[in-house]
């Protein structure tokens, strides 16, 4: 079977030459979570950005390609990409208020979705929106199609945006951290939600994260991330066992857990970062 | 034993609600903190855990005195601090630092590090000199591990772990006993936030230091803190050592909130699995429409007005004469004796959008066991009591679970664990109550019904004007339960006595039952 997203040697650096991420290939396939994990700086936002074509103006894809379903997405016309994105490719992003438009009602909103995407009348659209935040367990519909974005609290608005996301029911969804703004019990749904979502429609997601944790929880695969270097990659048992790479391991080291008492906690030791920034440079030396 | 550094004593703070109130109108008052005690020894340190909204955050302000609570006292050193004016509390707060969670936002961009470091040691006086001030920040910034070499840069030059560091070194400039922490590595990356959290424990041994550390996230509260503080809704739900609370959480909230933390284990499980499901969950009146049995006085009367500002949507006020009657238009009064079967079936007719059920009727007839011609006092007990409270379970289970699910409420009494001479027969009674309501519990856990048991003290009305104090305020008693309710604890201990009771009944039985049985 092949992957629904196969990202080969991606390369992506500031305008005046460093590189942010150093040729990294990782693929997901349909109906796999596959986590992108690393600390900030560590390039997985980076990664995720130039999926969705989305990158800052200072930052650019210098190699590599991001074959979606075969085709190469950096190197398709601008028309075919906007095409695709928000109907085969969908973002759940990280803070809900800034996906969602604060001047506009949800119903104007998901139903925009739906009538430009899917060509849906404005009637049927509304009966859609109605049943996708069925789906994302919000109990009364019609009052949240009526709300604007402040009016719902962090869950909710999160919620919306997970209904949006599946709404034309895409191949692929990047989640780029979609819990950090959400209290711990809300998380728990929203995640709960996105897993049960994707298993109900297959979907393949590339969720973003630097909460280990989380991975446990929701990937069926990983890749660790350090300074734009693939540092490890594979299924999510492999990476939580004793025979990880050292960062992963001191990463688990140095995260710390209610059920531990303090002196299990030891931070990063700096060697660990001196060596993979030491790779790092090697590759930059390699690649001018 | 040395009296605790910091004691905080029945704190509330209320705050006017800003998303509330016309343009010309004053905003509502909004209760932000209700009735916070604690205590803090010198050198150990305290977390406090919760949610958004859970009052947590304002806590730690009103201890430092950037709030002013509404009532209640704070003692620093056995002093209270709530009352000094603003010259006294200048000289107070070289002793008290707090390190809030966003150091980008509160590190002056234009000022060098040394200087900001500096600013609290020149403001409350420490030092009068500027050369001198600035020595202190170079021993503060060593100790907080980022060296005096540091004091020449300026905020922007510093990454993010870094700037956290120098709130600790501003904090530990003017040597303070206490520093209360707000979400201070919350934003950082694990291998940061390590070293961070190491500095503190560090610097807490090395100085002896105090510390109230605020976060949201448990696990990093496990690293720091010896005791450990729950918040929901402004309360405190739980409290106590922190490997305890954390291994063996009481409160179905602290559960809630520690199942919900996913730790890096592999568990396909976790993501479906829902905490708290022994029947008991959280909740809330507000939008409800609640039958209360005994409204006609005590305790019930005042659940009416309670309910009523809580948000319920509609109260049914049963009693016996079904004389209810109430200015609120939310209020419908109903005829209702428990001890019939009819007036049940009808009330369960006409009350049939009833969500929660509140089964406070009851009676007493100060009986001993033993007394052959009181057997007709101790039957009626068992009929009121004991049959009134089960038949009305029976009759709104099903009319609950219809209607979407909601709560039954079983008043027991602390009685009901201690059985105490002159009211031998009420005793058993109500131990009959207790231990049906877990019985129901079980029976409802998958229904959608939560069922919670009430156990108070003795209560201070009418029907107990013969007993002894101490005596707690039915009002008291009633806000505990609606928050016990929205706290999702199955059993809940309102009041001092109850909850003195029962934790002494699990630590020396025959003591509390000597002490009890004075009271009678």
């Amino acid at each position: 079977m092949n992957p629904v997203l196969d990202i080969r040697d991606l390369r992506v650096s500031l305008r005046r030459g460093a590189h942010l991420v150093r040729d990294v290939s990782l693929s997901v396939d349909a109906g796999e979570v596959h986590g992108l994990v690393g600390e900030s700086g560590a390039g997985k936002t980076m990664i995720a950005r130039a999926v969705l074509g989305i990158l800052p103006d200072a930052i650019r894809v210098t190699g590599g390609t991001v074959r979606f379903r075969g085709e190469d997405l950096l190197r398709l016309p601008p028309k075919r990409l906007r095409s695709l994105l928000g109907r085969e490719i969908a973002l759940i992003p990280q803070d809900p208020l800034t996906g969602l438009n604060p001047a506009r009602r949800i119903s104007a909103q998901m139903t925009d979705m739906l009538r430009h995407h899917l060509g849906q009348s404005r009637g049927e659209a509304r009966v859609n929106a109605l049943r996708l935040l069925q789906e994302v367990q919000i109990r009364d519909p019609e009052q949240v199609l009526d709300r604007y974005p402040h009016e719902l609290s962090g869950g909710m608005r999160q919620r919306v945006l997970i209904a949006i996301a599946f709404s034309a029911e895409p191949s692929l969804i990047v989640a780029d951290e979609p819990t950090t703004a959400l209290d711990v019990t809300v998380q728990k749904q929203i995640l709960r939600l996105i897993r049960q979502m994707q298993e109900r429609h297959g979907t393949a997601v590339l969720f973003v994260t630097h909460d280990l944790g989380i991975v446990a929880k929701v990937c069926h695969r990983v890749t660790v991330l350090h300074t734009g270097q693939v540092v490890e990659q594979g299924g999510i048992a492999d990476i939580m066992s004793a025979h990880a790479t050292p960062f992963t391991r001191a990463l688990m080291d140095a995260t710390p857990r209610y059920d531990q008492p303090a002196d299990a906690l030891h931070p990063v030791p700096e060697h660990v970062h001196q060596e993979l920034r030491a790779a790092a440079r090697r590759f930059d030396e390699a690649n001018p | 034993m040395s009296p605790p550094l910091l004691q905080v004593r029945d704190l509330t703070l209320s705050l006017p609600d800003r998303s509330r109130g016309g343009m010309f109108s004053k905003p509502p008052m909004v209760d932000i903190l209700r009735g916070i005690s604690l205590d803090l020894r010198a050198g150990h340190s305290l977390g406090i855990v919760g949610e958004s909204g859970s009052g947590k955050t304002s806590l730690g302000r009103a201890i430092v005195r950037l709030y002013q609570p509404t009532s209640g006292q704070i003692l620093f050193d056995g002093a209270d601090i709530t009352t000094l004016d603003e010259a006294a509390m200048r000289a107070h707060r070289r002793n008290m630092q707090m390190i809030f969670q966003d150091p980008q936002s509160s590190l002056n961009p234009r000022r060098r590090i040394g200087e900001i470091v500096a600013q609290p040691v020149l403001t409350l006086g420490l030092e009068q000199d500027r050369r001198a001030a600035l020595k202190r920040a170079d021993l503060a910034l060593d100790r907080a591990g980022l060296g005096h070499a540091f004091a020449r840069r300026y905020p922007h030059e510093l990454s993010g772990g870094q700037r956290q560091r120098v709130g600790i070194a501003r904090a530990i400039a003017t040597e303070p006993r206490l520093i209360v922490a707000d979400e201070i590595v919350s934003g950082l990356d694990v291998s940061t936030q390590a070293q961070i959290l190491a500095l503190l424990n560090d610097l807490k041994r090395d100085m002896g230091l105090s510390l109230v550390f605020i976060s949201h996230d448990l696990s990093v509260v496990r690293v720091l803190a010896d005791r450990v503080m729950v918040m929901l809704g402004g309360r405190v739900v739980e409290e106590g050592n922190t490997a305890d609370v954390f291994q063996g959480p009481r409160n179905a909230y602290t559960r809630q909130l520690i199942d919900a933390v996913p730790l890096p284990v592999i568990d396909p499980d976790w993501l479906d699995s829902q905490p708290g499901t022994e029947g008991t969950r959280m909740v809330d009146i507000k939008g409800q429409t609640v039958l209360v049995t005994g409204t006609s006085r005590g305790i019930g009367k005042v659940f009416v007005d309670a309910l009523l500002a809580t948000g319920a949507a509609k109260v049914y006020a049963a009693s016996r004469k079904g004389d209810g009657a109430h200015d609120d238009g939310r209020v419908v009064p109903v005829k209702l004796d428990v001890t019939s079967a009819a007036d049940i079936a009808a009330a369960a007719g006409t009350c049939a959008d009833t969500t929660v059920l509140i089964n406070n009727a009851g009676i007493n007839f100060n009986t001993k066991l033993l007394d052959t011609d009181q057997t007709d006092a101790a039957a009626a007990e068992m009929t009121t009591n004991y049959f009134g409270t089960l038949n009305m379970c029976r009759a709104f289970a099903p009319v609950i679970e219809g209607n979407g699910g909601g709560a039954i409420v079983n008043m027991a009494s602390i009685l009901a664990r201690v059985n105490l001479p002159l009211m031998g027969s009420l005793c058993a009674s109500k131990a009959a109550v207790y231990s049906m309501t877990q019985g129901i519990r079980a029976e409802l856990a998958t229904r959608g019904v939560a069922v919670f048991a009430v156990l108070p003290g003795a209560v201070d009305t009418d029907m107990t004007k013969d007993f002894p104090p101490p005596k707690a305020a039915p009002a008291d008693i009633v806000a505990e339960v609606l928050a016990g309710m929205k706290a999702g604890e199955a059993d809940i201990y309102p009041g001092d006595m109850a909850k003195g009771v029962s934790g002494g009944l699990a630590a020396d039985r025959p003591a509390v039952i000597a002490e009890m049985a004075g009271y009678v």
